[in-house]
Formats: structure tokens, C-alpha cells, sequence
């Protein structure tokens, strides 16, 4: 999946580095332009970390759009393919690809596969309190602190914050991790990529939203835990990861993350049910466009995730026959 | 009494012991004290934890509308920071922080045991920093500075901004910025959020019309295409009066999108040069300005103003950015939709159920078997209700009501999702044990002396139900009824199952025939609250969101828990003086 995000940065070319703050849009998308014709009613249901890019999407969709009925239920990415199976819902972001078993079921029922579009960049961050004094967390070190079963080579279960060289206040303090749920695709992304599948300890406590997880280091010192860089407060600070034991640390900055340097960078999806070949109707159609517009990306950029290049903006539009 | 006790331990005569001390039990039981004593003692901390709850909701939810004093602070390194103190808290810096400091600081973080203050800031600017709150020790602040220039816009996007106004253009002609109230400018601000309201009322009402017109025949004629198959007479008559209708609609809807164009062009001429603290510009558009004030200068009466406008935007307006800004009207509008729904439904099935089951069913084994299962039924958990609802009524009932009434929409489900009339029903299922339980002991109240005299006078069973025993079992009903609502009106669990959703700006009730649409999914304010405390992006910036939210629940559910309480009263003293 690492291999696979990079490969696909490298193929979009590339893409100027930004600044910390004055991070913007790819000025190569296109502005997006009102057309007629486009009504009916605009249903997603699915990821919890693209809840509030789908809600301000639609906002300003609707503004362009307003009668297109909108609706945005945002549970967690697993509840995204049923969803778009039973038909009830035309989008269904997610914070993962979708598994086989999941585009296999799709397929049995209409006979082709889902179609997903990149959206945005999301740089997973590790949070811990904002006065935690650690610097910076191997693969490794994350997988003994958050697994039970150590499958990325972690020598021993890490209990305490001495363990990964902390001092002072929280030496003997015991690790307090937090995570999300089972139906979340962040929780998904963590276990396949910093945990090469392994199980969670019982001791992780389990949160509904990625925003919970957020709240809960904010309030528990002693804390741990992982969820979208969108959800950064001034409460937790997002500490710097490395891939091995012996490579350099990255913290989750646009810059690191569009290089592929940032381990844990990746795309945020959205699946549609489309026939191969066949066009979609306007509604679906512009949907899309807009989400690769200016305006769209803009909004992936006011819920704090990194825009989508523009090559890669292009490579889906002609990917699901909108342009 | 005690002289009485301490008489019967003194006689010794011929008592038995067993009975003396068991006497002197009885005694100490029956005067009642401590039992006294504990039901006061569980009244007040019942008291003191519902007013302690109130009164933090009360005082955060309140607070939240104030506009609050903006500061600037700079820093010893010389960065700045400009905006609303948030909160402040006690931490202990480390101690490389602590050895950076001047040794006045580090004496007085020795003298406080290790620990110094900090202050967090809402900034703002969130497109300008990437940030839009900050933490400032106070040992790293060089000066604070409360300036009268310094300005807070509440924009449509991004939301706050705190700067000062660098220029601003009307019509795109550069003016003289001479203060917020100055007339040109609040004129220009007043006049471009009238147009883009005028925007709105055409995009929504008349644009709105012809698209839904359009809807309407091509619905039609995908119908006539399902039934008679494309290659039928009556397929090819749909379809030119599908294009002859569209060919009118485009003539309207160009006309109208002509007059949207042209009050764009002139809302794009008036824009607003805003500055941050550090000097970097932001150029918006009048109309997406939704308020600015002076936070440092100003009297009761601008604050005030502000507070109140703050308030009726809440109140009326449709929730921005992702809920995290402008009203909840919408969710106001849903849960009072719903609630009512709920108890047009409730109420006349938990009546007849309770009426049949007390009045009319031969008191036996299987009618307790009945009331126990209904009494059983109020205590499983409502996520399981969630799971029913979603199951029978949205998939089973919905899905079957798709394919029969609405297969031209197919596959896009009409009925077949959640929706606020699966939300109603899937309520009243959970709340009607309530009303029956109620209801019963409402009509079990009602002496059998007065049943037995409206029979003995002649009248028939249903009449004496209908004119006397319901009449009298009238408030006790609505006591049901009212418990059911307060429910009602608070569950979230099982309405995420079944049709409430984070965003839905669209009312259930509207001006498209057939004006009610019980289909549609909606917003909840109890859905609300839950969002924006725990689905927002910034988790601080939502949290007195959350209590504003919470207050306006509590008083909606007072509000209407007082009307019916009212409406039973009046019934209870239409009765006060006929009971025997």
C-alpha cells in the first residue's frame, strides 16, 4: 500500500512542494462551471474521516445545485460498500481501498466492479497529549505499543513511555492508547500498514469518531492514538513517524507526505456504482467534476487533509468517463 | 412517646423480653426519622445533581454568543497572536523549556511547585495559518495588547477572521474605510446580503419549480417506458410532451438564470480587503461577510446586538461548514416533525391496546402474558429498535412500497431508506409500552362506582368508556403521552439507523406537492449534538456548539412537556369537583 501510494505520486509527476502554510490547490484543476440539467437527490453514506470533506462538498454543491436533495451519513468506511450495493446510497467514500471480498460482492450483484476515485491526501497522524515530549515513533515501536502480536519484529510489548525513551513526568506512566472502531477504514489502514495485520491490544480503547479519538488525548495525558491529520487540534501534537527502526523520522507535513517520505500518507476514496463504458446521469457527473475543481479540492483543504494533484485529478476524471 | 418506651424497658413485671425489645423497634421505625432522613437525603442529591447539570449547560450554552475581547499577544521570539482567549490552564513546562527562561520566570515557576499558566487563543484565519487555535505560556509573552482597530468578521467560508479592513470597493470603485458604521459601508454589506438572498430565492423557489417540473414528466415517461416498453404509441406521445414542457422550462429557466448572473456581477463589484496581524490580505465578497465587529470598542448595546444577532442566526438559519457554523433550523424543524408524528401515531395505538386490554380482554393468563411482554418491552435497548426499524420498515415495508408505487425511480430508493416516517414509527414502537402502562393505570383509577352508574342508568359498555371512563382517565393518558414525548423527542441511538443524517438542509415539509414528505431523511437536534461534539474537525471550536445545542433541546422538549402539561391540567380541573 506504502509502495502503491508512491508509485502512484510518482506517475502524477511532479508536484510543487508547498510551504507549511500557504498550502493550496493544484492551479491546474479547473474552476468549476455551473451546467443545467442537474437534479435528484445526492445520497453518501461511509467513511467517517471524509464525513465533514463530503458534507462541505455537498454544501457547496447544494449552493450551486440547490435543489439536488442532499443527504450525509458518515458511520465509517465499512458501512460504505453495503450501502452502495443495496443501492442505497450513489457514493460511498471510504478511507480505504475496498477489500476484494467487498468489490467481489459488488460484482455478483451487477456484474462489474465499483468504480473508486482519489480525492484527497491524508497524512494518518499518530497523536499523543501536546505536552508529551516524544519526538518521533518507528513502525516498529507503534506496533509493540498498539499490538498484541508483534509482527513487525518489536523485541517487547511496550507498556510504559520509558520504553520508547521518554523521561521525566511520564517514564512510569503506562501507555493509554486510543483507536477507532472495527467498521473504520482508518482502523483498517493502521492494522494493514503499521501493524502487517496484526491484533490490536484489548486494552485499545475502541472510539466511534475519528474526532473522539482526538478529544480523548486531548484530556488524557498520558495518551496515544491515531486518526486523519484533518482532525489536528491544539491539544495533541502529531508525532514524526519512520518506516524502520534505523531510517529517518518525517513528520506529517504536505511536503513529506505528497513525496512519500511521511510512511502512513494516503488517498481517501470514493466508490460509485458505474457501468462500465456507460456515461453516468448529469447528477453523479458533475458530482464528481466538482470534487476535482478548484473548489472542491478546496474544501479537502478546509477540513484540514492535503488536495489531490492535479495528474491524478485528470487520470480519475478519465477514469469514470466524466471527461 | 419516649417516656412511654423507656416505662415499658423499666417494667420488668411480666413482659417477655422477645416482645419488649421487638416493641422498642417498632417504636423507633414508626416515628419515621430516618427513613425522613433518607428521603430528603436522596431528594437533594437528586436536586443538586439536575441543577449542577443545568447549570453547566445553562452557563456554557449561554456564554457561547458573547462576543469576547480580542487580544494580541507578542511574543519574547517576537511571533504574534491575535485573537479570543478560549480557556486557561496550569501544565509544567520541561525543564530545557524551563532553562530557556529569564531567572525571574524560572524563580516563579519554582515558587508555583513546577507549574506555569498557558492560554489558548482562537485565532481564526484558519485559511491564512493552517491553525485556528493556539496555546501561550505566560512566561513566553512580551506584551498584550488590546488594540480598538482590531476587527472580528464572521465569513460564510472559513470561517472567523480577526484583522483589520485594509480597503473595501463598491461597485468595483476603491472607498475610504472609515469604520464599521459608517453608512457606505454597512450599506454595501446590507445591499450584497440582500442580493445573495435574492440569489438564494430564486435558485431554490423558482429554479427549484421548473427542475422539479421536469422531474415530474420525466418520471412519467420512464413509467410509461416500464409499463408499455419504448417502442408503444403512448411512449412516443410522453415523450414529445417530455420535450415540448422542457422546451418551455429552458425558455424560464434561462430567463432566470440571466437575472441570478446579473446579481452575481453586481455582488462580485463589492469586495472587502481584509488584513491579518502579520499584514498577509484576503479579498472577499460582501455577500459572504456575515458579521463584523469592533471587539474591543464596543458599548452594551453593540454587544447586545451582536449576541441577539448571533442567536437568530442559530435559530433560523441552515447549519455552514460542515455544522460547524450558521443555525440548526433544519434539526429544530426534524425533531419537532418527528416528534409530533411519534405521538400521532403513539397515542391512538397505546390507547386502544391499553382500553382493549383492561376494558374489554377476559382477565386471564394470556393477558398477563401480554402486559408482561409490554412491560418487557420498555426495558430493551433502543439501538434494537434502531435494528428493527431499518430491517422491517425502511428495507421490508419501504423496499416493497418502492417496487409497487415508485419503480420508475428504481434504483434510487423513494421509500426504501430511512426516512422520517420509519424514524416516527420505529419512536412510537419504543415509546408505546409508555403509553400503555400509563393508560392502564389511568383507566384502572376511575372508580367502578361511577362505571356502574352510567351502566345502571342504561348506557351501553362503549358508551360508558367513551363519555365517562375515558373523559376521567383523560389526564392520566396525557401524562403517557407527555413521558413518551419527552423520550422520544431525546433518543438519538436508533434514529442513526433510520433516517436521521449529518446533513439535510432541505425540510421534510416544503412547497412541492405533495407538500409533506414523509420520505426524506432529515437532521435531529440530538444528532446534532453528537456531530458536532465528536464528528467536527476541530473538536475545541465545536465543543460550545455542543452546549448552545444542548440548551436549545432542553428547552424544546420543556416546551413542549409544558403545553402538555398544561392541557392536562385543564383537564384534570374540568373534573376536580365531579368525583364521588
Amino acid at each position: 500500500m506504502i509502495k502503491h501510494f508512491a508509485g502512484a505520486l510518482a506517475v502524477a509527476g511532479t508536484f510543487a512542494a508547498f510551504g507549511a502554510y500557504a498550502l493550496d490547490v493544484d492551479p491546474a484543476l479547473k474552476e468549476y462551471k455551473k451546467t443545467s440539467g442537474v437534479e435528484g437527490s445526492l445520497k453518501s453514506v461511509g467513511s467517517d474521516t471524509l464525513n465533514n470533506v463530503m458534507t462541505l462538498w455537498a454544501e457547496s454543491f447544494n449552493k450551486e445545485y440547490p435543489n439536488v436533495k442532499v443527504e450525509i451519513e458518515g458511520k465509517g468506511s465499512g458501512t460504505a460498500p453495503p450501502a452502495l450495493i443495496s443501492g442505497a446510497a450513489q457514493f460511498a467514500p471510504m478511507s480505504r481501498p475496498m477489500k476484494a471480498g467487498e468489490i467481489d460482492d459488488f460484482e455478483k450483484k451487477y456484474g462489474y466492479k465499483p468504480t473508486g476515485i482519489r480525492v484527497a491526501v491524508d497524512a494518518l497522524a499518530v497523536f499523543v497529549n501536546k505536552d508529551n515530549p516524544i519526538k518521533c515513533l518507528s513502525f516498529a515501536q507503534a506496533d509493540a505499543i498498539f499490538s498484541k502480536t508483534r509482527l513487525m519484529g518489536g523485541k517487547e510489548d511496550i507498556k510504559t513511555w520509558s520504553q520508547v525513551g521518554v523521561t521525566g513526568e511520564w517514564a512510569n506512566k503506562p501507555i493509554s492508547m486510543y483507536g477507532r472502531n472495527s467498521a473504520s477504514g482508518t482502523y483498517g489502514y493502521f492494522k494493514e500498514v503499521v501493524m502487517e495485520n496484526g491484533d490490536f491490544k484489548d486494552s485499545v480503547k475502541e472510539q466511534a469518531g475519528s474526532s473522539a479519538v482526538v478529544q480523548a488525548i486531548a484530556s488524557d495525558k498520558f495518551a496515544i492514538g491515531y486518526s486523519g491529520v484533518g482532525y489536528k487540534t491544539a491539544d495533541v501534537k502529531a508525532i514524526e513517524i519512520k518506516a524502520k527502526d534505523n531510517g529517518t523520522c518525517y513528520d506529517g507535513s504536505p511536503e513529506n507526505a505528497y513525496k512519500g517520505d511521511y510512511p502512513i500518507t494516503r488517498f481517501l476514496y470514493v466508490y460509485m456504482n458505474r457501468k462500465p463504458g456507460a456515461p453516468m446521469e448529469p447528477l453523479r457527473n458533475e458530482f464528481v467534476k466538482f470534487i476535482f475543481s478548484k473548489q472542491g479540492q478546496t474544501g479537502v483543504l478546509k477540513d484540514g487533509y492535503y488536495p489531490i494533484p492535479s495528474a491524478i485529478a485528470f487520470q480519475d476524471l478519465k477514469a469514470t468517463g466524466v471527461e | 412517646m419516649m417516656s412511654a418506651m423507656t416505662e415499658t424497658v423499666a417494667a420488668p413485671a411480666d413482659t417477655v423480653p422477645m416482645s419488649q425489645s421487638a416493641g422498642r423497634r417498632t417504636d423507633l421505625r414508626s416515628r419515621g426519622e430516618p427513613a425522613l432522613w433518607s428521603l430528603g437525603g436522596a431528594l437533594a442529591i437528586g436536586v443538586v445533581m439536575i441543577l449542577g447539570f443545568l447549570v453547566l449547560v445553562f452557563s456554557n450554552g449561554v456564554a457561547t454568543f458573547i462576543p469576547k475581547p480580542l487580544t494580541v499577544v507578542t511574543a519574547i521570539d517576537g511571533t504574534v497572536t491575535a485573537g479570543e482567549p478560549f480557556r486557561s490552564e496550569l501544565y509544567k513546562p520541561t525543564p530545557e523549556e524551563i532553562a530557556t527562561l529569564t531567572p525571574d520566570w524560572q524563580e516563579r515557576i519554582k515558587a508555583e511547585n513546577g507549574y506555569a499558566s498557558r492560554t489558548l487563543y482562537r485565532m481564526g484565519n484558519f485559511d491564512i495559518y493552517g491553525e485556528d487555535f493556539r496555546w501561550v505560556p505566560d512566561f513566553a509573552v512580551a506584551k498584550f495588547e488590546q488594540p480598538k482597530n482590531l476587527l472580528f468578521f464572521e465569513r460564510m467560508e472559513w470561517g472567523a477572521f480577526v484583522g483589520t479592513v485594509k480597503s473595501f470597493k463598491i461597485d468595483g470603485v476603491d472607498q475610504a474605510f472609515a469604520g464599521l458604521g459608517d453608512p457606505k459601508f454597512t450599506k454595501v454589506h446590507a445591499d450584497s446580503r440582500e442580493r445573495a438572498e435574492a440569489i438564494r430565492n430564486i435558485e431554490r423557489g423558482d429554479i427549484g419549480a421548473i427542475n422539479h417540473a421536469l422531474d415530474v414528466e420525466r418520471l412519467a415517461l420512464r413509467k410509461i417506458e416500464l409499463s408499455a416498453g419504448r417502442n408503444s404509441a403512448e411512449f412516443k406521445a410522453a415523450q414529445d410532451r417530455l420535450n415540448s414542457v422542457s422546451g418551455d422550462l429552458q425558455k424560464r429557466y434561462d430567463a432566470l438564470t440571466a437575472e441570478v448572473q446579473k446579481l452575481r456581477a453586481a455582488n462580485a463589484g463589492n469586495t472587502l480587503t481584509l488584513a491579518e496581524i502579520g499584514g498577509r490580505e484576503k479579498t472577499i465578497e460582501f455577500s459572504y461577510l456575515v458579521r463584523a465587529y469592533a471587539a474591543n470598542d464596543m458599548n452594551l448595546a453593540q454587544t447586545l446586538g451582536v449576541y441577539f444577532s448571533r442567536w437568530w442566526e442559530f435559530l433560523s438559519a441552515e447549519p455552514r461548514e460542515a455544522n460547524t457554523e450558521g443555525g440548526v433550523f433544519p434539526a429544530i424543524f426534524g425533531t419537532a416533525a418527528m416528534t409530533l408524528l411519534m405521538v400521532i401515531v403513539v397515542a391512538p395505538f397505546g390507547v386502544l391496546t391499553a382500553l382493549y386490554l383492561r376494558e374489554y380482554a377476559k382477565q386471564g393468563r394470556l393477558v398477563s402474558f401480554v402486559r408482561i411482554s409490554v412491560n418487557n418491552l420498555a426495558g430493551v435497548p433502543s439501538i434494537v429498535y434502531g435494528v428493527f426499524g431499518l430491517g422491517f420498515f425502511a428495507y421490508m415495508l419501504g423496499g416493497s412500497i418502492d417496487s409497487l408505487f415508485y419503480p420508475e425511480r428504481l434504483p434510487n430508493p423513494t421509500f426504501g431508506t430511512g426516512g422520517l416516517l420509519w424514524a416516527a414509527l420505529t419512536l412510537a414502537l419504543l415509546t408505546v409500552p409508555v403509553v400503555i402502562v400509563a393508560t392502564e393505570e389511568a383507566l384502572a383509577a376511575v372508580p367502578r362506582s361511577t362505571r356502574e352508574g352510567s351502566l345502571a342508568c342504561g348506557a351501553s359498555k362503549w358508551q360508558t368508556i367513551r363519555y365517562i371512563v375515558l373523559p376521567r382517565a383523560m389526564p392520566g393518558v396525557m401524562t403517557g403521552v407527555i413521558l413518551a414525548m419527552a423520550r422520544g423527542a431525546g433518543e438519538v441511538a436508533p434514529l442513526m439507523l433510520v433516517g436521521v443524517v449529518k446533513l439535510a438542509p432541505q425540510l421534510p415539509v416544503d412547497g412541492i406537492f405533495p407538500f409533506v414528505h414523509l420520505e426524506r431523511s432529515f437532521m435531529h437536534l440530538g444528532f446534532h449534538i453528537f456531530d458536532v461534539g465528536f464528528q467536527s474537525r476541530n473538536a475545541e471550536a465545536g465543543k460550545p456548539m455542543v452546549f448552545v445545542t444542548t440548551v436549545l433541546l432542553i428547552a424544546l422538549v420543556t416546551l413542549v412537556n409544558a403545553t402538555a402539561i398544561i392541557v392536562r391540567s385543564r383537564l384534570k380541573k374540568r373534573f376536580a369537583g365531579s368525583q364521588f
